[in-house]
Protein backbone atom coordinates (compact mmCIF):
# COMPACT_ATOMS: atom_id res chain seq x y z
CA UNK A 1 0.00 0.00 0.00
CA UNK A 2 2.65 2.30 0.71
CA UNK A 3 4.57 1.59 -2.14
CA UNK A 4 1.95 2.22 -4.25
CA UNK A 5 0.59 5.39 -2.52
CA UNK A 6 4.44 6.70 -3.04
CA UNK A 7 4.17 5.44 -6.75
CA UNK A 8 1.05 7.19 -7.08
CA UNK A 9 2.45 10.85 -5.36
CA UNK A 10 5.16 10.72 -7.30
CA UNK A 11 2.99 9.94 -10.65
CA UNK A 12 0.51 13.37 -9.69
CA UNK A 13 3.66 15.28 -9.40
CA UNK A 14 4.93 14.92 -12.96
CA UNK A 15 1.84 15.96 -14.13
CA UNK A 16 1.03 19.70 -13.29
CA UNK A 17 -2.58 19.97 -14.23
CA UNK A 18 -3.13 16.70 -11.97
CA UNK A 19 -1.53 18.33 -9.21
CA UNK A 20 -3.62 21.33 -9.39
CA UNK A 21 -6.77 19.57 -9.50
CA UNK A 22 -5.68 17.48 -6.41
CA UNK A 23 -4.75 20.26 -4.49
CA UNK A 24 -7.81 22.46 -5.66
CA UNK A 25 -9.92 19.13 -4.13
CA UNK A 26 -7.59 18.62 -0.67
CA UNK A 27 -7.85 22.75 -0.14
CA UNK A 28 -11.61 22.21 -0.69
CA UNK A 29 -11.86 20.20 2.14
CA UNK A 30 -8.78 21.32 4.48
CA UNK A 31 -9.14 25.23 4.38
CA UNK A 32 -12.81 25.22 5.77
CA UNK A 33 -12.77 22.47 7.98
CA UNK A 34 -9.72 22.60 9.51
CA UNK A 35 -8.87 26.40 8.45
CA UNK A 36 -5.34 24.97 7.16
CA UNK A 37 -2.62 27.51 6.09
CA UNK A 38 -0.88 24.77 3.63
CA UNK A 39 2.38 24.55 5.00
CA UNK A 40 2.36 21.56 3.18
CA UNK A 41 3.95 19.52 6.19
CA UNK A 42 0.04 18.51 8.43
CA UNK A 43 0.36 18.25 12.05
CA UNK A 44 -2.93 18.04 12.69
CA UNK A 45 -3.01 14.81 14.05
CA UNK A 46 -0.73 15.43 16.90
CA UNK A 47 -2.34 18.94 17.81
CA UNK A 48 -6.43 17.56 18.63
CA UNK A 49 -6.78 18.14 14.62
CA UNK A 50 -6.50 21.92 15.28
CA UNK A 51 -4.35 23.92 13.17
CA UNK A 52 -1.41 25.49 15.26
CA UNK A 53 0.19 27.62 11.89
CA UNK A 54 -3.37 30.19 12.88
CA UNK A 55 -0.88 31.16 15.93
CA UNK A 56 0.16 34.72 14.49
CA UNK A 57 3.67 33.57 15.45
CA UNK A 58 3.10 30.62 13.78
CA UNK A 59 4.37 28.25 16.85
CA UNK A 60 4.23 24.25 15.96
CA UNK A 61 5.81 23.43 19.54
CA UNK A 62 3.42 25.06 22.25
CA UNK A 63 2.11 28.30 23.14
CA UNK A 64 4.04 31.90 23.36
CA UNK A 65 4.11 33.26 27.01
CA UNK A 66 1.66 35.71 25.58
CA UNK A 67 -2.31 33.74 26.35
CA UNK A 68 -4.41 35.80 28.34
CA UNK A 69 -6.14 34.57 31.25
CA UNK A 70 -9.69 33.86 29.16
CA UNK A 71 -8.05 31.86 26.76
CA UNK A 72 -7.41 34.81 23.93
CA UNK A 73 -4.32 35.37 21.93
CA UNK A 74 -1.86 38.32 22.76
CA UNK A 75 -1.56 39.67 19.49
CA UNK A 76 -5.22 39.72 18.31
CA UNK A 77 -7.50 39.94 21.79
CA UNK A 78 -10.43 39.11 19.69
CA UNK A 79 -9.05 35.23 18.66
CA UNK A 80 -8.97 32.58 20.72
CA UNK A 81 -5.16 31.67 21.17
CA UNK A 82 -4.75 28.79 19.41
CA UNK A 83 -2.79 26.82 21.66
CA UNK A 84 -5.50 27.20 24.14
CA UNK A 85 -7.62 26.00 21.73
CA UNK A 86 -5.99 22.62 20.99
CA UNK A 87 -5.21 21.75 24.84
CA UNK A 88 -8.58 21.77 25.78
CA UNK A 89 -9.37 19.37 22.64
CA UNK A 90 -6.30 17.66 23.23
CA UNK A 91 -7.49 17.27 26.60
CA UNK A 92 -11.84 16.56 25.50
CA UNK A 93 -9.87 14.21 22.99
CA UNK A 94 -8.14 11.88 25.14
CA UNK A 95 -4.88 13.38 23.56
CA UNK A 96 -2.70 15.30 25.68
CA UNK A 97 0.33 12.62 25.54
CA UNK A 98 0.67 13.75 21.65
CA UNK A 99 1.23 17.34 22.63
CA UNK A 100 4.40 16.16 23.83
CA UNK A 101 5.81 15.29 20.29
CA UNK A 102 8.71 17.83 19.16
CA UNK A 103 8.02 19.37 15.94
CA UNK A 104 10.70 20.01 13.40
CA UNK A 105 10.88 23.27 11.95
CA UNK A 106 8.99 23.52 9.13
CA UNK A 107 10.25 22.72 5.52
CA UNK A 108 9.79 26.31 3.76
CA UNK A 109 9.91 24.08 0.30
CA UNK A 110 6.68 22.68 1.18
CA UNK A 111 4.54 25.28 1.66
CA UNK A 112 1.59 25.69 -0.45
CA UNK A 113 2.12 21.96 -1.44
CA UNK A 114 -0.22 18.92 -1.00
CA UNK A 115 0.11 17.61 2.72
CA UNK A 116 -1.00 14.74 1.41
CA UNK A 117 0.87 14.27 -1.09
CA UNK A 118 3.85 15.12 0.50
CA UNK A 119 3.13 12.37 3.00
CA UNK A 120 2.29 9.53 0.72
CA UNK A 121 5.83 10.46 -1.08
CA UNK A 122 7.76 10.04 2.27
CA UNK A 123 8.78 13.54 2.33
CA UNK A 124 7.05 14.28 5.81
CA UNK A 125 6.03 12.47 9.14
CA UNK A 126 2.98 10.63 8.40
CA UNK A 127 -0.24 11.38 9.68
CA UNK A 128 -0.71 9.36 13.52
CA UNK A 129 -4.58 8.81 14.92
CA UNK A 130 -3.16 6.89 17.74
CA UNK A 131 -3.57 8.48 20.91
CA UNK A 132 -0.64 7.21 22.24
CA UNK A 133 2.56 8.80 21.25
CA UNK A 134 5.38 7.09 19.69
CA UNK A 135 8.85 6.52 21.31
CA UNK A 136 10.84 8.97 21.06
CA UNK A 137 8.71 11.55 19.69
CA UNK A 138 9.35 13.45 22.48
CA UNK A 139 12.92 14.39 21.77
CA UNK A 140 14.18 16.52 18.47
CA UNK A 141 17.02 14.22 17.17
CA UNK A 142 20.11 14.80 16.40
CA UNK A 143 21.10 17.15 13.47
CA UNK A 144 24.35 14.59 13.00
CA UNK A 145 24.45 13.26 9.62
CA UNK A 146 23.32 9.58 9.99
CA UNK A 147 25.99 6.78 9.81
CA UNK A 148 26.40 4.83 6.67
CA UNK B 1 28.42 19.53 27.81
CA UNK B 2 30.75 21.53 30.00
CA UNK B 3 31.01 25.10 28.77
CA UNK B 4 33.04 27.98 29.69
CA UNK B 5 30.10 30.12 31.26
CA UNK B 6 30.68 32.01 34.40
CA UNK B 7 27.01 31.73 35.10
CA UNK B 8 27.24 27.79 34.56
CA UNK B 9 30.08 27.53 36.63
CA UNK B 10 28.50 29.09 39.60
CA UNK B 11 24.86 27.11 38.93
CA UNK B 12 27.10 23.87 39.21
CA UNK B 13 28.90 25.18 42.27
CA UNK B 14 25.44 25.13 43.75
CA UNK B 15 25.50 29.09 44.10
CA UNK B 16 21.91 30.97 44.15
CA UNK B 17 22.59 32.84 41.37
CA UNK B 18 21.41 36.91 40.03
CA UNK B 19 20.85 38.06 36.80
CA UNK B 20 19.65 41.16 35.77
CA UNK B 21 18.57 43.09 32.45
CA UNK B 22 20.11 45.71 29.70
CA UNK B 23 17.79 47.45 27.27
CA UNK B 24 20.17 47.92 24.63
CA UNK B 25 19.80 51.84 23.58
CA UNK B 26 18.15 53.41 20.69
CA UNK B 27 20.47 55.09 20.04
CA UNK B 28 23.69 55.14 18.07
CA UNK B 29 26.10 55.99 20.82
CA UNK B 30 28.10 53.39 23.03
CA UNK B 31 28.25 55.43 26.22
CA UNK B 32 24.82 55.00 27.27
CA UNK B 33 25.63 51.06 27.44
CA UNK B 34 28.85 51.60 29.35
CA UNK B 35 26.95 53.95 31.74
CA UNK B 36 24.29 51.41 32.63
CA UNK B 37 27.22 48.61 32.96
CA UNK B 38 28.40 50.70 36.46
CA UNK B 39 25.03 49.41 37.94
CA UNK B 40 25.47 45.82 37.32
CA UNK B 41 29.27 45.89 38.31
CA UNK B 42 29.78 43.34 41.38
CA UNK B 43 25.99 43.33 42.10
CA UNK B 44 25.25 40.24 39.64
CA UNK B 45 26.44 37.41 38.24
CA UNK B 46 25.36 37.66 34.28
CA UNK B 47 22.97 40.60 32.03
CA UNK B 48 21.03 39.60 30.47
CA UNK B 49 20.48 41.72 26.72
CA UNK B 50 17.09 42.13 25.45
CA UNK B 51 16.90 41.51 21.59
CA UNK B 52 14.78 44.77 19.99
CA UNK B 53 12.38 44.00 22.91
CA UNK B 54 8.43 44.86 22.39
CA UNK B 55 9.62 44.62 18.88
CA UNK B 56 10.76 48.62 19.00
CA UNK B 57 14.12 48.48 17.09
CA UNK B 58 17.50 48.95 19.54
CA UNK B 59 21.06 48.51 19.14
CA UNK B 60 21.76 44.25 18.58
CA UNK B 61 21.77 42.23 21.32
CA UNK B 62 24.87 40.77 19.82
CA UNK B 63 26.97 43.87 19.86
CA UNK B 64 25.75 45.09 23.05
CA UNK B 65 26.75 41.73 24.74
CA UNK B 66 29.91 42.27 23.24
CA UNK B 67 30.50 45.84 24.69
CA UNK B 68 29.53 43.69 27.79
CA UNK B 69 32.44 41.27 27.82
CA UNK B 70 34.72 44.09 26.77
CA UNK B 71 33.52 45.42 30.08
CA UNK B 72 34.12 42.49 32.17
CA UNK B 73 30.50 41.45 32.42
CA UNK B 74 29.44 38.38 31.56
CA UNK B 75 26.18 38.84 28.96
CA UNK B 76 23.34 36.72 28.54
CA UNK B 77 22.37 37.29 25.06
CA UNK B 78 18.97 36.96 24.04
CA UNK B 79 18.01 35.82 20.79
CA UNK B 80 14.57 35.93 19.27
CA UNK B 81 12.94 34.40 16.31
CA UNK B 82 10.95 37.04 15.05
CA UNK B 83 13.79 39.22 13.01
CA UNK B 84 15.57 36.39 11.64
CA UNK B 85 15.51 33.51 9.59
CA UNK B 86 17.09 29.95 10.28
CA UNK B 87 20.36 31.26 8.62
CA UNK B 88 20.71 34.78 10.60
CA UNK B 89 20.00 33.17 13.72
CA UNK B 90 23.27 30.18 13.34
CA UNK B 91 25.42 33.39 12.37
CA UNK B 92 24.29 35.14 15.28
CA UNK B 93 25.63 32.11 17.54
CA UNK B 94 28.95 31.81 15.68
CA UNK B 95 29.48 35.37 15.77
CA UNK B 96 28.30 35.36 19.29
CA UNK B 97 30.56 32.84 20.76
CA UNK B 98 33.56 34.44 18.52
CA UNK B 99 33.37 37.77 20.80
CA UNK B 100 33.48 36.14 24.16
CA UNK B 101 29.72 35.74 24.78
CA UNK B 102 28.66 32.39 26.50
CA UNK B 103 25.39 32.62 27.17
CA UNK B 104 21.86 32.67 24.90
CA UNK B 105 18.26 32.54 26.00
CA UNK B 106 16.73 31.77 23.34
CA UNK B 107 13.00 33.22 22.30
CA UNK B 108 10.17 33.38 20.04
CA UNK B 109 10.27 37.27 20.74
CA UNK B 110 7.12 39.55 20.98
CA UNK B 111 4.50 39.92 18.19
CA UNK B 112 5.63 43.09 15.81
CA UNK B 113 2.03 44.18 16.28
CA UNK B 114 2.84 44.86 19.87
CA UNK B 115 5.87 47.03 19.09
CA UNK B 116 5.87 51.11 17.06
CA UNK B 117 6.50 49.24 13.63
CA UNK B 118 3.96 46.90 13.36
CA UNK B 119 4.04 46.86 10.05
CA UNK B 120 6.85 44.65 9.78
CA UNK B 121 6.91 41.18 8.02
CA UNK B 122 7.43 38.75 11.47
CA UNK B 123 10.12 36.03 10.31
CA UNK B 124 9.19 33.30 12.93
CA UNK B 125 10.80 30.95 10.69
CA UNK B 126 11.90 28.77 13.43
CA UNK B 127 9.90 28.46 17.53
CA UNK B 128 12.14 28.76 20.22
CA UNK B 129 11.58 25.33 21.11
CA UNK B 130 13.26 24.49 17.30
CA UNK B 131 15.52 27.76 18.28
CA UNK B 132 16.91 25.54 21.42
CA UNK B 133 17.73 22.42 20.09
CA UNK B 134 19.57 24.02 17.01
CA UNK B 135 22.32 26.29 19.33
CA UNK B 136 22.68 22.60 21.39
CA UNK B 137 23.29 21.07 18.34
CA UNK B 138 25.44 23.47 17.19
CA UNK B 139 27.43 23.22 20.32
CA UNK B 140 27.71 19.62 19.56
CA UNK B 141 29.33 20.37 16.47
CA UNK B 142 26.38 20.09 13.29
CA UNK B 143 24.44 22.94 11.47
CA UNK B 144 21.13 22.54 11.15
CA UNK B 145 21.56 20.74 7.91
CA UNK B 146 24.19 18.37 9.77
CA UNK B 147 27.21 19.83 8.43
CA UNK B 148 30.17 20.11 11.11
CA UNK B 149 31.24 23.04 12.67
CA UNK B 150 35.01 23.90 13.26
CA UNK B 151 35.64 24.43 15.58
CA UNK B 152 31.61 24.64 17.28
CA UNK B 153 30.49 27.02 19.82
CA UNK B 154 30.08 26.32 23.40
CA UNK B 155 27.07 27.84 24.65
CA UNK B 156 25.18 27.91 27.71
CA UNK B 157 21.71 27.72 26.36
CA UNK B 158 18.23 28.82 27.69
CA UNK B 159 14.56 29.70 27.33
CA UNK B 160 11.97 31.47 29.28
CA UNK B 161 9.04 30.02 30.72
CA UNK B 162 5.96 31.65 31.65
CA UNK B 163 4.26 30.04 35.00
CA UNK B 164 0.99 32.73 34.79
CA UNK B 165 -0.53 32.38 31.55
CA UNK B 166 -3.07 29.41 31.19
CA UNK B 167 -2.98 26.83 30.22
CA UNK B 168 -1.72 25.51 33.15
CA UNK B 169 -0.94 22.08 32.82
CA UNK B 170 0.50 23.22 29.20
CA UNK B 171 2.96 25.09 30.64
CA UNK B 172 4.88 22.54 32.39
CA UNK B 173 4.84 20.50 29.26
CA UNK B 174 6.17 23.10 26.90
CA UNK B 175 9.01 23.47 29.91
CA UNK B 176 9.39 19.67 29.40
CA UNK B 177 9.95 20.29 26.18
CA UNK B 178 12.16 22.62 25.84
CA UNK B 179 14.23 20.46 28.37
CA UNK B 180 14.15 17.96 25.89
CA UNK B 181 15.30 19.75 23.39
CA UNK B 182 18.47 21.42 25.36
CA UNK B 183 17.42 24.32 27.51
CA UNK B 184 20.01 23.88 30.55
CA UNK B 185 18.52 27.12 31.95
CA UNK B 186 14.86 28.72 32.33
CA UNK B 187 14.29 32.30 33.27
CA UNK B 188 10.63 33.00 34.14
CA UNK B 189 8.14 36.05 33.64
CA UNK B 190 7.92 38.02 36.74
CA UNK B 191 6.44 36.54 40.11
CA UNK B 192 3.84 38.65 41.61
CA UNK B 193 1.41 36.18 42.31
CA UNK B 194 3.41 34.12 44.88
CA UNK B 195 0.66 31.15 45.06
CA UNK B 196 0.50 30.51 41.29
CA UNK B 197 4.30 30.40 41.53
CA UNK B 198 4.47 28.03 43.89
CA UNK B 199 1.74 26.13 42.28
CA UNK B 200 3.87 26.02 39.67
CA UNK B 201 7.18 25.41 41.07
CA UNK B 202 5.57 22.26 42.69
CA UNK B 203 4.90 20.65 39.31
CA UNK B 204 8.33 21.58 37.69
CA UNK B 205 9.54 19.60 40.91
CA UNK B 206 6.79 16.65 40.95
CA UNK B 207 8.38 16.24 37.52
CA UNK B 208 11.92 16.28 37.98
CA UNK B 209 12.59 19.54 35.99
CA UNK B 210 13.83 21.89 38.50
CA UNK B 211 17.13 18.75 38.81
CA UNK B 212 17.40 18.72 34.57
CA UNK B 213 17.42 22.97 34.35
CA UNK B 214 18.40 25.47 36.08
CA UNK B 215 15.11 27.92 37.12
CA UNK B 216 16.02 31.54 37.59
CA UNK B 217 12.32 32.76 38.79
CA UNK B 218 12.11 36.26 37.54
CA UNK B 219 11.37 39.32 39.37
CA UNK B 220 10.48 43.32 38.99
CA UNK B 221 10.88 46.09 40.54
CA UNK B 222 7.89 48.92 40.26
CA UNK B 223 8.13 52.68 41.04
CA UNK B 224 4.35 53.12 40.78
CA UNK B 225 1.15 51.62 41.13
CA UNK B 226 0.72 53.18 37.23
CA UNK B 227 3.33 50.69 36.12
CA UNK B 228 1.96 48.05 38.05
CA UNK B 229 -1.64 48.51 36.27
CA UNK B 230 -0.48 48.49 32.88
CA UNK B 231 1.22 45.62 32.76
CA UNK B 232 -1.94 43.85 34.30
CA UNK B 233 -3.59 45.43 31.86
CA UNK B 234 -1.24 45.51 29.12
CA UNK B 235 1.41 42.52 29.48
CA UNK B 236 -0.56 39.41 28.26
CA UNK B 237 0.54 36.77 30.33
CA UNK B 238 1.20 38.40 33.30
CA UNK B 239 -0.49 37.96 36.84
CA UNK B 240 -0.48 40.97 39.43
CA UNK B 241 -1.99 39.80 42.87
CA UNK B 242 -4.20 42.40 44.03
CA UNK B 243 -2.34 42.84 47.02
CA UNK B 244 0.35 44.13 45.85
CA UNK B 245 -1.72 46.49 44.19
CA UNK B 246 -3.32 47.68 46.89
CA UNK B 247 -0.24 47.94 48.73
CA UNK B 248 0.97 49.87 46.01
CA UNK B 249 -2.02 52.13 46.30
CA UNK B 250 -1.74 53.24 49.94
CA UNK B 251 2.04 53.93 49.62
CA UNK B 252 3.22 56.93 50.81
CA UNK B 253 6.66 56.62 48.41
CA UNK B 254 5.20 54.27 45.79
CA UNK B 255 9.31 53.72 44.99
CA UNK B 256 10.40 52.58 48.36
CA UNK B 257 7.16 50.53 48.75
CA UNK B 258 8.27 49.14 45.44
CA UNK B 259 11.74 48.12 46.35
CA UNK B 260 9.88 46.77 49.37
CA UNK B 261 7.56 44.33 47.57
CA UNK B 262 10.27 43.06 45.12
CA UNK B 263 12.85 42.17 47.74
CA UNK B 264 10.22 40.25 49.91
CA UNK B 265 9.31 38.42 46.90
CA UNK B 266 13.47 37.98 46.12
CA UNK B 267 13.32 36.76 49.81
CA UNK B 268 10.59 34.02 49.10
CA UNK B 269 12.21 32.79 46.02
CA UNK B 270 15.47 32.36 47.61
CA UNK B 271 13.76 29.28 50.20
CA UNK B 272 11.54 28.34 47.42
CA UNK B 273 12.92 24.68 46.90
CA UNK B 274 14.29 24.24 43.27
CA UNK B 275 14.37 27.85 42.50
CA UNK B 276 18.27 28.10 41.74
CA UNK B 277 18.35 31.81 41.04
CA UNK B 278 16.79 35.03 40.66
CA UNK B 279 16.52 37.07 37.33
CA UNK B 280 16.07 40.90 38.05
CA UNK B 281 13.79 42.77 35.79
CA UNK B 282 14.44 46.46 35.89
CA UNK B 283 12.52 47.81 33.23
CA UNK B 284 14.01 51.34 32.78
CA UNK B 285 15.38 51.51 36.13
CA UNK B 286 19.01 49.88 36.56
CA UNK B 287 20.11 51.53 38.89
CA UNK B 288 18.31 49.91 41.60
CA UNK B 289 19.54 46.57 41.05
CA UNK B 290 22.06 46.91 43.26
CA UNK B 291 19.69 48.06 46.13
CA UNK B 292 17.56 45.00 45.68
CA UNK B 293 20.27 42.54 45.62
CA UNK B 294 21.80 44.08 48.94
CA UNK B 295 18.52 44.48 50.49
CA UNK B 296 17.37 40.26 49.64
CA UNK B 297 20.75 39.71 51.85
CA UNK B 298 22.40 38.60 48.19
CA UNK B 299 26.12 40.69 48.48
CA UNK B 300 28.66 39.78 48.08
CA UNK B 301 28.72 37.98 44.71
CA UNK B 302 31.29 35.42 44.21
CA UNK B 303 34.04 36.39 42.36
CA UNK B 304 33.86 36.46 38.53
CA UNK B 305 36.08 34.20 36.52
CA UNK B 306 35.77 35.35 33.37
CA UNK B 307 37.41 33.07 31.07
CA UNK B 308 38.89 34.75 28.01
CA UNK B 309 37.71 33.98 25.16
CA UNK B 310 40.03 31.74 22.65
Amino acid sequence: MKAFLKKFALFVERHPTLYKGFLIVENLIKKPVFNCQSCGQCVLSHNAFTCAMRCPKQLRNGPCGGTRPDGTCEVYPERPCIWHLIYERSVKLGREEKLLKYHVPVDRRLEKKSAILNMWAGRIEGMSMSRKLKEGDDKPKSHAPAER
Amino acid sequence: METRSNLERLLSDGRFVVSSELGPPQGADKAPILKKCENFRGCVDAVNVTDNQSAIVRMSSLMVSAFLVQEGLEPIMQLTCRDRNRLAQQAEVLSAYAAGIKNLLCLTGDHQKSGNQPDAKGVFDLDSTQLVHTVSEMNEGFFMNGEPIKPPPRMFVGAAANPFAEPFQMRIWNLRKKINAGARFIQTQPVFDMPLFEKWMRAVRDEGMDQDCAILAGVMPVRSVKGLLHMRDNVPGMRIAPEYIKRMESAADPKEEGIAICTEIMKMLKEMPGVKGIHIMPVMWESITRTLVEEAGLLPRPAVAMGVAA
